[in-house]
């Protein structure tokens, strides 16, 4: 699988990150460093003990990983999760679909890097 | 090694982002043509910039940060000065227009959006080192002309009124204490009251001004300048005029006739003869009548006119000059100048006049013009930080100098000027700077001229990589001398190729404990009963004499025991023995060269090493001789083994080893004889 064919599966824009990063090495690099990332485990467990602060640095830092690497589709949901909680904001009902659409977003992408990591 | 020279010149980058992956992707963006440094938060970023503000180019700042985020680093930035010395660009993937403006208002430079894109990073980056850079060397230029300017303006005054002075028949001196003089009683006045119309930046135009006070006396003729005895009403009328026609000279320089400078110079020239009960020259003004500058310049000229040497009277001391001025003898002035004089009447006392004597003191010049130019240029901020930063390692240099009770130097070469810490200074009994360091007390005198070469010479033999210079000299300190440790480290100039210009240390009197160290090796060298050497010595030394003494190995050993001792120690005691031991050594003390080696290798057994030119018989014939003989009841007689060392080619153990042998032999066949070794002796010993 090309660095293009992973992104085309996991919804991501990768004409847009080749002109930013320049390299297509460059891209591969620093999408391998997302399986490090540990924001999107952080997320969960802050949502889950209420921690709603450290929520949102999360959620915010999960975004920034997205926009820099134009994962357009986990960006969207995690941009979603980031406003909802900005400010402190207190948790709510709404807060689980929400969590539910950047899990759903996350797996995919996680696992579409995945196999790219196999493959090298 | 290679990419650390090369980093060495490559500029710094502190990014500071929580997200490791973000920092990671700057790096790469930025780490071919910068040296990246990472902080995680802003507390991180704090640590790096306390120690390294000074080194970093550029900052690039994230907002949303855990322990302190992106705002709380800017605001603790504002506090400490440092958003002046390094420029901060925005990264946060924050774009809300609130979050920017704050950002801005706070000193944010530039904002990079997310998401990062290469060329936009680097472009930002490289513009925005670029614009502080040409800022700091636009500060930095505008700062040397105006020093160069006020140099220049300085230089030209002084030149002008020394004119006057050397016709005056003295030293330019008259115009340096005014002008000090001048500077101490304004600041004091200025301390005291607002109430004239001067602020602190107007000090030194006034002090320029004060040295043009006696400008005037260039039209008076040289007979009356300079006549040793009194002057009659006639000349003395012509002596008054100086006053009038000084300010004359500058009332027509009329292309600056509204300059500060001249509008001051004019007053003091005019009304520096004035007195404060109205009843001075040339226009008899009263009190607050006379410009400040005058009164305060009058009252400097007449301070320095008590205490120093003229044609016509000696030096009154500081004390008495003081109390003429208080009791009207020698004018009337102000009561708040007469106050300030007694504020400033310490610093007179002690220091005015090395003051003058070293008035060669380029660090505090500089920095007090530079202080100067700051406050009268408020826009150069830059400068004024970077003088409170000096101003603080300053206090901090000068306290723990002050507690470590060390002598602290600077040394550079270009100009010969070495600087002590105030400490060491006072300690020495010398000026805190020292030109000419190698013609001075300090290089000839504390110093041994050769140890201050050679201390000199081993530091410019340093290199940047091992710049450290670690020696004990003795030092003459206030008519002592004294061991002391100088610990000194070069420094260099220019990164590329750097050059020697001079080098920093401390000196570190070990006297005592060099004293007792030397003590403890006389101990362990020496036998406690006879101060002759032990055996171990005496075999260092003879090993250090054949390897590299004398070539042909023309020395001898002698070693020898006194026949029937034992008798002695039984028949008289142990005391006895003793008193013989002594005596026998006294006597092989008196009978050698204080280069022969001479020791007590054992109970009763003694060697001695000694050169020869051609023979050696009668030497051993000699001393043998004169080591026998009679000792209270005890008659002294001893066995002797003498071996060469040419015979052994140089090797200690053997050359023992025959000594020994050929000894044994004489005890073997009826002791109270010597002989050398010869070949029939060979393994005596052993065969036994």
């Amino acid at each position: 699988m090309t660095v293009r064919e992973c992104y085309e599966t996991m919804g991501a824009d990768y004409d847009g990150v080749l002109s930013r990063l320049r390299t297509d090495e460059r891209v591969k690099k620093f999408l391998l460093k997302v399986l490090n990332d540990k924001s999107y485990e952080l997320l969960c467990t802050s949502l889950k003990e209420r921690n709603m602060d450290e929520a949102f640095r999360a959620a915010h830092t999960l975004k920034g990983v997205c926009q820099n690497l134009s994962l357009d589709r986990l960006y969207v949901s995690s941009n979603e999760m980031a406003e909802r909680l900005r400010g402190g904001q207190a948790y709510g009902e709404d807060i689980e679909p929400m969590l539910e659409k950047v899990e759903e977003d996350y797996m995919l992408t996680i696992s579409c890097i995945q196999q790219l990591a196999q493959e090298i | 090694m290679q990419t650390g020279e090369k980093n060495r010149m490559k500029k710094k980058i502190l990014i500071v982002d929580d997200a490791e992956m973000n920092r990671a992707l700057l790096s790469d963006m930025l780490s071919d043509e910068f040296e990246i440094l990472e902080a995680e938060n802003g507390m991180e970023a704090s640590a790096i910039l306390q120690t390294q503000e000074q080194e970093i180019s550029l900052m690039l700042l994230d907002i949303v940060m855990p322990v302190m985020d992106g705002f709380e680093t800017l605001a603790v930035m504002n506090k400490n000065g440092w958003i002046k010395s390094v420029p901060v660009i925005m990264i946060s993937a924050e774009t809300v227009p609130s979050y920017v403006d704050r950002a801005y208002d706070l000193g944010v430079l530039d904002y990079i959006s997310r998401p990062f894109d290469e060329r936009t990073v680097r472009r930002r980056v490289l513009s925005t080192i670029m614009l502080a850079a040409k800022q700091k060397e636009l500060a930095h230029m505008v700062m040397d002309q105006l020093l160069e300017k006020e140099k220049d303006n300085k230089m030209m005054i002084e030149i002008l009124s020394n004119l006057v002075e050397f016709r005056n028949g003295e030293s330019g001196l008259h115009v340096l204490h005014i002008r000090t003089l001048t500077e101490l009683l304004l600041k004091s006045l200025l301390h005291k009251t607002d109430q004239y119309n001067i602020s602190r930046k107007d000090i030194p135009m006034i002090c320029n001004a004060a040295a043009l006070h006696d400008i005037g006396k260039i039209v008076v003729p040289s007979e009356i300048l300079n006549k040793p005895g009194r002057l009659t009403n006639e000349e003395f009328a012509i002596m008054r005029t100086h006053a009038a026609e000084g300010a004359k000279i500058l009332r027509n320089s009329t292309m600056w006739e509204n300059e500060p400078l001249i509008e001051t110079g004019y007053q003091i020239c005019r009304w520096h003869h004035e007195r404060y009960d109205g009843r001075g020259y040339p226009d008899g003004l009263k009190g607050e009548q006379i410009p400040i500058a005058a009164q305060v310049v009058a009252l400097a000229d007449v301070y320095d006119a008590l205490t120093s040497k003229r044609v016509y009277k000696d030096a009154y001391s500081h004390e008495k000059t003081i109390e003429m001025i208080k009791n009207g003898e020698c004018g009337a002035f102000n009561p708040i100048l007469l106050e300030c004089l007694d504020d400033i009447s310490d610093t007179l006392k002690n220091e005015f006049h090395t003051m003058e004597e070293n008035s060669f003191s380029p660090q505090k010049e500089i920095l007090e013009s530079v202080e100067q130019m700051v406050v009268a240029q408020d826009g150069l901020n830059m400068s004024e930080r970077t003088l409170h930063l000096l101003e603080h390692e300053r206090t901090k240099y000068q306290f723990f100098a002050e507690l470590s009770q060390e002598i602290q130097f600077e040394y550079t070469e270009t100009p010969e000027l070495l600087i002590l810490s105030e400490w060491g200074a006072r300690y020495l009994g010398l000026p805190e700077a020292v030109p000419n360091p190698r013609e001075s007390a300090f290089g000839n005198g504390v110093f041994s001229p050769e140890d201050f070469e050679e201390l000199l010479a081993a530091l410019t033999a340093t290199t940047p990589k091992t710049p450290v210079v670690d020696k004990n000299y003795i030092l003459h300190i206030k008519g002592h001398e004294r061991w002391s440790r100088v610990i000194a480290r070069s420094m260099w100039d220019g990164e590329e190729d750097p050059a020697y210009v001079g080098a920093i240390g401390k000196i570190v009197d070990v006297h005592d404990n060099m004293e007792r160290l030397s003590r403890l090796e006389v101990m362990a060298a020496h036998d406690s009963l006879t101060g002759l050497l032990n055996h171990a010595e005496a075999r260092k030394r003879i090993v250090a004499l054949l390897s590299a003494g004398d070539p042909e190995k023309r020395y001898i050993m002698m070693l020898f025991d006194l026949d029937h001792f034992k008798q002695a120690n039984d028949n008289y005691g142990h005391l006895f023995g003793d008193e013989v031991i002594k005596h026998v050594a006294k006597t092989i003390k008196d009978s050698t060269r204080s280069d022969d080696i001479t020791a007590r290798t054992g109970g009763d057994e003694f060697m001695i090493f000694m050169a020869y030119k051609t023979t050696m018989e009668p030497q051993v014939k000699r001393i043998y001789s004169q080591l026998t003989g009679q000792y209270k009841d005890f008659s002294i007689c001893i066995s002797m083994g003498i071996s060469c060392a040419k015979d052994c080619g140089g090797d200690y153990d053997t050359l023992y080893h025959m000594a020994d042998e050929a000894l044994y032999s004489v005890k073997k066949n009826g002791r109270g004889t010597y002989r050398f070794y010869d070949e029939s002796l060979k393994d005596i010993l052993t065969d036994e």
